[in-house]
């Protein structure tokens, strides 16, 4: 990006609201952060977790209000239908209808799979606060996308030691997320493809995630959003304990 | 010959100062090989523990798993590997598991931990797995879901025999995995970490509710004289599918050898530390006894005794104190190296220790091994007679005349 391009961002912020934002590299980040979680929202999403031996296919539904509070019900397989999973700030809880349990997961086991996948829970978590883990610098850009690279900030507790996202200037929202462990190693790259409409808002319907790690490889998990309703009213009620059980028929 | 009667006689003569010599190299060769014998006694011991209370003599896996232990570098058809271990004659017993890492959930907490489905009855020879049991009973064969676990993990989340818990986890086939378990038994082995975090069930049942049918992570192998697990292990490369490998535990359990190696050194360092201290202490020794014996020394010269048959005299002396030394110190040394392997060395008082450092032994038979014993004796006797020839050189330098007038 060149330095004129850098000026006049900073200008805009000035003009628009510096007030809420430390730099124009953070109000970037903030904007694609709520244009991926939105007020509210509501999904049905196919997820397709492919190995070097299986296939499988799994379908949910889920909930969330803002970035802190989202409920996840697998509707699909037969034999994993109703197990529903709670997430509240940092805070996750699972309901297997099987065992008629509801277990907290626990920080230890918040880098394992989750649902076989080759996201983590830690995805499920922490996913959204990179405003307040990472600091983002901008590397560039070209006449489509933007180049950030995100550092963990020393003091949070993060899985990444850096993070660096492509985001489309038409739609600010990302398009590749590269995440790097703490010695500077390519981990995996998720890949936000087909962006659609609903309603006023746009948003990415193809996730692909290409886990890098080397006995990972012929891994690959695909999130495609069949269905999707933003910014109208959830009710509350998914997202205490009990909720968990509740909806999980 | 004649410098061996003239030695006797001289060794004879002087017998006060002989004795202190023999003594000393006597004490000091039967330390040496009680040392050695002790320390090497006390590796073996410990990784003869290691090895027998889980990961077993020779482990057979999918060619990566080791490098990249995922639920795609499996054994996925366990029974072709089960036909060639059968088929093998040096091998006295063997057993699959199915090791993998599950979310337990108890009545008040959930705590993550390995979950293994393991063959009961071939697990009984493999490991000491049965023989640690503390509280409840161990597994059989026709179990459902049983599960017996290790004493740590049970206090973590809280559970007892008898009591119920969860597990969350991921099948083979990468699918949603979840069951109710009852805790059948509850076993210590010492290693705190293993106690902490590993479990198991039958590995019939494990197959069903994790997708695992035909398939496993490992399986152990006993052989028929576990001291050729390296022998075994290559044989079976030679026999099994290139897809898996044979690894005895001189390479599953690197770490622990090298940690031992490195342990070993430092003993020999300290011996050596030691053997330095005792070899000016000969030397001194000899000093003075040699030069205490200047005026005879330079008689002998005066009547025409070259330097170089003194000397030899002297050195025959030496050398005939140096190997009767060495062969009582070696005799003392492995008498006591053979009973304490009969016998082994109980320190009740450092069990505690032994636990925090992942070591299950705290009684220590030494080594009995007679090579490594004439080594020590070999070292020894080198010792004693090197430290003797620079006072023996230095008193043959003197002119006779002088040595005559020596008090």
């Amino acid at each position: 990006m060149n330095p004129l391009k850098i000026l006049m961002a900073a200008m805009y912020v000035l003009v628009h609201g510096a007030a809420v934002s430390a730099s124009p590299v953070d109000d970037l980040v903030k904007r694609v952060e709520d244009n991926l979680n939105g007020k509210t929202a509501y999904m049905e999403f196919t997820m397709v977790v492919q190995t070097k031996r299986s296939k499988r296919t799994m379908k949910m539904d889920s909930w969330a209000i803002g970035k802190d509070k989202s409920f996840i019900k697998i509707t699909y397989p037969g034999k994993d239908s109703g197990i529903t999973f709670l997430k509240v700030d940092k805070a996750m809880w699972q309901y297997v209808p099987r065992i008629e349990k509801t277990i907290k997961i626990p920080a230890s086991m918040m880098l394992q799979s989750w649902m076989g996948s080759d996201f983590t829970n830690d995805d499920l978590v922490r996913e959204s606060s990179i405003t307040e883990d990472y600091q983002a610098t901008l590397v560039g850009d070209d006449d489509k996308e933007y180049f950030l690279d995100l550092f963990a900030r020393p003091e949070a507790p993060v899985v990444w030691g850096r993070i660096r996202m492509h985001i489309s200037k038409k739609f600010f929202l990302p398009t590749t997320v590269s995440y790097y462990d703490e010695e500077g190693a390519l981990v995996r790259v998720l890949d936000y493809l087909e962006v659609k409409s609903f309603g006023e808002r746009f948003y990415p319907t193809h996730w692909v995630m290409l886990p890098q790690a080397p006995e990972k490889e012929g891994h690959r998990t695909e999130v495609i959003i069949d269905h999707a309703v933003f910014d109208e009213e959830i009710d509350e009620a998914y997202f205490s304990k009990r909720a968990l059980k509740r909806f999980s028929r | 010959m004649i410098f061996v009667k003239f030695a006797l006689r001289n060794i004879r003569a002087y017998r006060n100062r002989s004795l202190v010599t023999i003594l000393l190299t006597t004490l000091t060769t039967a330390m040496l090989v009680f040392a050695t014998a002790f320390q090497d006694g006390s590796h073996d011991k410990m990784l003869e523990n290691a090895v027998e209370i889980y990961p077993g003599y020779v482990q057979v896996t999918h060619r990566d798993f080791r490098d990249k232990p995922s639920l795609d570098n499996l054994i996925f058809d366990a029974a072709a590997v089960r036909a060639v271990l059968a088929g093998h004659p040096d091998i006295a017993a063997f057993g699959e598991r199915f090791e993998t890492f599950v979310l337990y959930a108890g009545p008040e907490k959930a705590v993550g931990g390995m979950l293994t489905g393991i063959e009961p009855e071939a697990e009984k020879k493999l490991s000491r797995l049965a023989s640690s049991l503390v509280s409840g009973a161990y597994l059989e064969s026709g179990d459902h879901n049983q599960l017996y676990m290790g004493y740590e993990l049970a206090r973590r989340l809280k559970v007892k025999v008898g009591d119920e818990l969860s597990f969350v986890g991921t099948g083979a086939d990468y699918s949603f995995a979840a069951d109710n378990l009852q805790v059948k038994g509850i076993f210590k082995t010492a290693l705190f970490e293993f106690d902490a975090s590993a479990a198991f069930v039958n590995k019939q049942y494990f197959d069903e509710v994790m997708a695992a049918g035909n398939y496993a992570s490992h399986f152990i192998v006993l052989p028929a004289r576990p001291q050729e697990s390296d022998v075994v292990a290559a044989d079976l490369n030679k026999r099994l599918d290139q897809e898996y490998q044979a690894e005895s535990w001189r390479t599953t359990m690197e770490g622990l050898v090298q940690a031992m190696l490195v342990d070993s050194i430092f003993g020999y360092l300290t011996l050596g530390v030691i053997f330095i201290v005792i070899f000016f202490v000969i030397l001194i020794y000899t000093w003075l006894t040699v030069f205490a014996r200047m005026r005879e020394i330079g008689v002998l010269r005066a009547v025409g005794t070259l330097p170089g048959q003194v000397q030899q005299m002297l050195i025959t002396e030496s050398v005939l104190l140096a190997l009767l030394s060495v062969l009582l110190g070696g005799i003392i040394g492995a008498c006591l190296a053979y009973y304490f392997n009969l016998h082994p060395i109980y320190f009740s008082f450092s069990e505690e220790q032994f636990k925090q450092y992942g070591l299950a032994a705290s009684s220590m038979p030494t080594a009995f091994e007679p090579l490594v014993i004439l080594r020590d004796m070999a070292v020894m006797f080198v010792l004693a007679v090197g430290s003797t020839l620079y006072p023996i050189v230095k008193v043959n330098q003197v002119r006779p005349i002088e040595a005559i007038h020596h008090v």
